[in-house]
């Protein structure tokens, strides 16, 4: 799925006391979307080669997890995994075993085999074909996460006959992932990574600054919500919008209904790491509020917050602070 | 040596006599190179008392030189290079062009030997945007609240401008954002270069490119750096310049576009979903022109084209009405469908939509527009194009024959094509392979599709009408 993100934020350069330091800023058109990776370092050559590294990082993985190449080892997988365990690269292995771990803690409401109900309201999105409700319980009986079998240390079975995998809702964020680590190897400490605003990863702080300033997406324009980033990463989900209202289309499907959420919360969600973040986001606008403020206190230096268009939010926190910018 | 030599004359001869897209180089460094080695003839001096001391060295140097001024300064600009300059050209927003009229026949008069054209400063720096950018007091922050790339185009500002004026060729500049370290101290990528003579050449307008100082030093120095990378400029600025048989805009979405904050924004959000539509005038309204078109946005008032959007719809085309408030006759016929903000109307075998309210986001307008219209009658879609805006032209009257294609990533892309119309042969050119390599067109249900294997950053193709099968005697697009 495709994570439709209006996040905004604010990257505080350092304070008049204390000078600048120099930064690069770099942007690729990756996964569907636009990365951008700004790195503050004196040797501006090496934090260039750097973020230059990262992004080729970031494409190889977009080879690996992608469904619309149909060489990507992920395409490889949903054509010939079904009742056969396929040898898979140890990302694919390990994006698709964390994502496992979320269909549980969401009760199979986050769920990765969703993809052939994704693409059917896709299309019905684009007006190409309204699902008929024969279709959609067909492709319903596809979806289910049980159904997927991991064998470490790298094989994978699907054990279904339809069952197809989209890492949408999550391979952003493992790229982010993947990213932080290149830029650390090359001693970048003070860094941010933007997966096309959905999934924002933050290294270190700004020098100066004791952390890096995020605005969170507010679809009400009265709440302002911020969160202060360092060494963590925040993620945001929403519904696809429509001047016509229609609530017959949309990209994030529940698997439950097999319908596309209807909800209009905007939900952004805190994690130690870029994928816990990307999954969690997508859980909590599934799952709504009351069970997600619970889900969020049961992980570890988590946050979320839930806006509606109506400027209605809801938090909850294991740690991370969420501030109402209004409010302040 | 020599053959290079012969080269650039060559290329100076043809920049000389073309006409397609024209970019003159803002120049504010104290020396400049000879014409030739740039292979651009027009340059233009931003308007300041020190102008004057480079027009006579640069006109000896084989150029011609356009003083960039307020209107307020063109009079003293025009009376300082009458006898040297080209021209003068009037920086003027799109909010002020109303009132510059006047100004502009004044300085005709008095100078008849000087060019004057109307430069519209408020362009953007064609580019895909990320979500960061810098602010004035050292502040990153977010721009884009959207789904996907955000894109910085110029389509909308040109057409408007050709629109208003259509009496000259769009003119229109922008400022280089310079976010980081590394640009800041070297200038654009080469890149960012290339795509601005892209955009103006794909959307047939001229512009006035700013050059990084560094690499005006470079050039003015002959500093190997600098020609490497005006190497690779003259290969784009050759290809857009180019002439090639007369076209105009092909689209079949009209837009009354009335003032201009309000209506800006959308109309650069439908250019950026590549729906081409056209600018009209109250004028344009009539039957006879508004067959052409399946779609009518009306910014303006409603009011005095009443009979030309009832007749519009009830002939089977869509009209909609931006926050155009009023009593209407159509408001009697039946409602098809109501939503938060807007209202749909049926009329005869089309349908009036009126929106109750300004449009407040653009990117979600210009998804439902194309929601709205008829799939059969959609012009051009694009796949794995998220990033690349596609422009189509046609013959006076007949169908699309050229499109126009740009990639704000700046990196190949594996793009999908469907036209509408049967199209029987597809040749593909860009700048770096020159014309033209065919590509296989497959006909699907009254539509032509056809993949670009490996889009950089601009493109063209040429596109003939004609049955499957049927053959045809190979042309030379040049």
């Amino acid at each position: 799925m495709l994570c439709f993100v209006l996040v905004s934020f604010i990257l505080v350069s350092a304070t008049d006391s204390e000078p600048a330091t120099s930064f690069v800023h770099k942007k690729k058109y990756v996964m569907g979307t636009v990365f951008e990776i700004v790195a503050y370092e004196e040797s501006l050559a090496r934090a260039s080669d750097a973020i230059d590294k990262a992004f080729q990082e970031i494409v190889r993985l977009d080879e690996v997890m992608s469904n619309y190449n149909s060489a990507s080892a992920l395409s490889r997988l949903n054509r010939s995994a079904h009742f056969h365990a396929e040898v898979v690269p140890l990302d694919l292995y390990r994006v698709i075993e964390e994502s496992l771990v979320y269909s549980r803690l969401s009760d199979g409401k986050f769920d990765i085999s969703v993809g052939p109900l994704v693409n059917l309201w896709k299309a019905a999105m684009r007006e190409e074909h309204v699902p008929s409700s024969a279709e959609e319980e067909k492709l319903r009986r596809c979806v289910g996460y049980q159904n997927i079998a991991l064998f470490p240390p790298d094989r994978i079975e699907f054990r279904s006959a339809c069952l197809q995998i989209d890492l949408g809702a999550i391979g952003k964020g493992y790229a982010v992932d993947r990213a932080v680590e290149i830029l650390r190897s090359y001693g970048i400490e003070r860094a941010l990574i933007n997966a096309g605003g959905s999934t924002i990863y933050a290294m270190g702080s700004p020098p100066g600054q004791p952390a890096w300033l995020v605005h969170l997406r507010d679809p009400s324009k009265r709440i302002d919500p911020q969160v202060r980033l360092c060494d963590d990463s925040v993620s945001t989900s929403e519904q696809t919008p429509s001047l016509q209202g229609s609530n017959s289309a949309g990209h994030i499907v529940d698997p439950e209904t097999a319908t596309p959420s209807r909800t209009e919360f905007v939900v952004s969600a805190i994690a130690k790491t870029a994928t816990a973040s990307d999954a969690l986001s997508t859980t909590l606008l599934l799952i709504g509020p009351d069970k997600g403020k619970v889900l969020v206190k049961t992980i570890a230096d988590a946050a979320a917050i839930w806006v509606s268009p109506g400027g209605q939010s809801e938090t909850a926190s294991s740690g991370p602070q969420i501030l109402l910018g209004h409010g302040l | 040596m020599c053959i290079r030599k012969t080269i650039l004359v060559l290329l100076c001869v043809l920049l000389s006599t073309s006409a397609w897209s024209r970019v003159l180089l803002r120049w504010t460094y104290s020396q400049v190179p000879p014409a030739k080695t740039l292979g651009v003839n027009d340059l233009v001096f931003p308007w300041d008392s020190g102008a004057t001391s480079l027009l006579e060295s640069a006109r000896k140097q084989g150029y011609y030189v356009y003083l960039e001024a307020t209107p307020e300064q063109a009079f003293a600009a025009a009376e300082a290079g009458k006898n040297s300059a080209a021209g003068v050209l009037l920086k003027v927003s799109p909010s002020e062009q109303a009132d510059v009229d006047t100004v502009l026949r004044n300085l005709r008069s008095l100078y008849p030997k000087l060019t004057f054209l109307i430069l519209n400063p408020a362009g953007k720096q064609p580019q895909m945007r990320g979500t960061l950018v810098l602010s004035r007091n050292g502040i990153l922050e977010v721009s884009s609240p959207t789904a996907q790339p955000w894109l910085d185009i110029n389509l909308a500002l040109t057409r408007i401008a050709k629109a208003r004026r259509p009496d000259q060729d769009p003119l229109y500049s922008f400022q280089w954002e310079l976010i980081d370290s590394l640009q800041k101290l070297q200038g654009p990528n080469v890149e960012d270069y290339l795509l601005a003579v892209a955009e103006a050449g794909a959307f047939h307008a001229d512009l006035v490119l700013s050059l990084h100082e560094n690499s005006q030093k470079a050039l003015a120095q002959s500093d190997p750096d600098g020609i490497n990378l005006w190497k690779q400029m003259q290969r784009y600025l050759e290809f857009y310049s180019r002439r090639i048989p007369p076209v105009e805009p092909a689209a079949n979405i009209g837009v009354l576009a009335g003032d201009y904050k309000k209506s800006y924004e959308p109309i650069n959000l439908l250019a950026r979903h590549n729906l081409p539509f056209r600018i009209l005038r109250p004028s344009d309204l009539t039957a006879d022109r508004l067959k052409e078109f399946a779609m009518l946005i009306v910014f303006a008032s409603a009011m005095q084209n009443v009979k030309s959007i009832t007749d519009f719809a009830a002939r089977g085309g869509t009209a909609i009405l931006v926050d155009s408030p009023g009593s209407y006759a159509w408001q009697s016929a039946r409602r098809v469908q109501t939503g938060e903000r807007w209202v749909a109307y049926g009329v005869g075998r089309g349908r009036v939509i009126e929106l109750s309210e300004p449009v407040a986001d653009p990117e979600t307008f210009a998804q439902d527009i194309r929601r709205l219209m008829d799939k059969q009658k959609v012009l051009i879609s694009l796949w794995n194009a998220l990033t690349t805006v596609a422009v189509p032209y046609r013959e006076a009257h007949g169908g699309v024959t050229l499109l126009e294609l740009v990639n704000y990533a700046e990196e190949p892309l594996r793009v999908q094509v469907r036209i509408k119309g049967a199209f029987h042969s597809i040749r593909y050119e860009t700048p770096e392979r020159g014309c033209c390599e065919s590509l296989m067109p497959i006909a699907r249900n009254g539509f032509t599709e056809f993949v670009i294997p490996d889009f950089r950053i601009g493109g063209r193709v040429h596109l003939k009408e004609g049955r499957f099968g049927e053959r045809h005697a190979p042309t030379n697009a040049k």
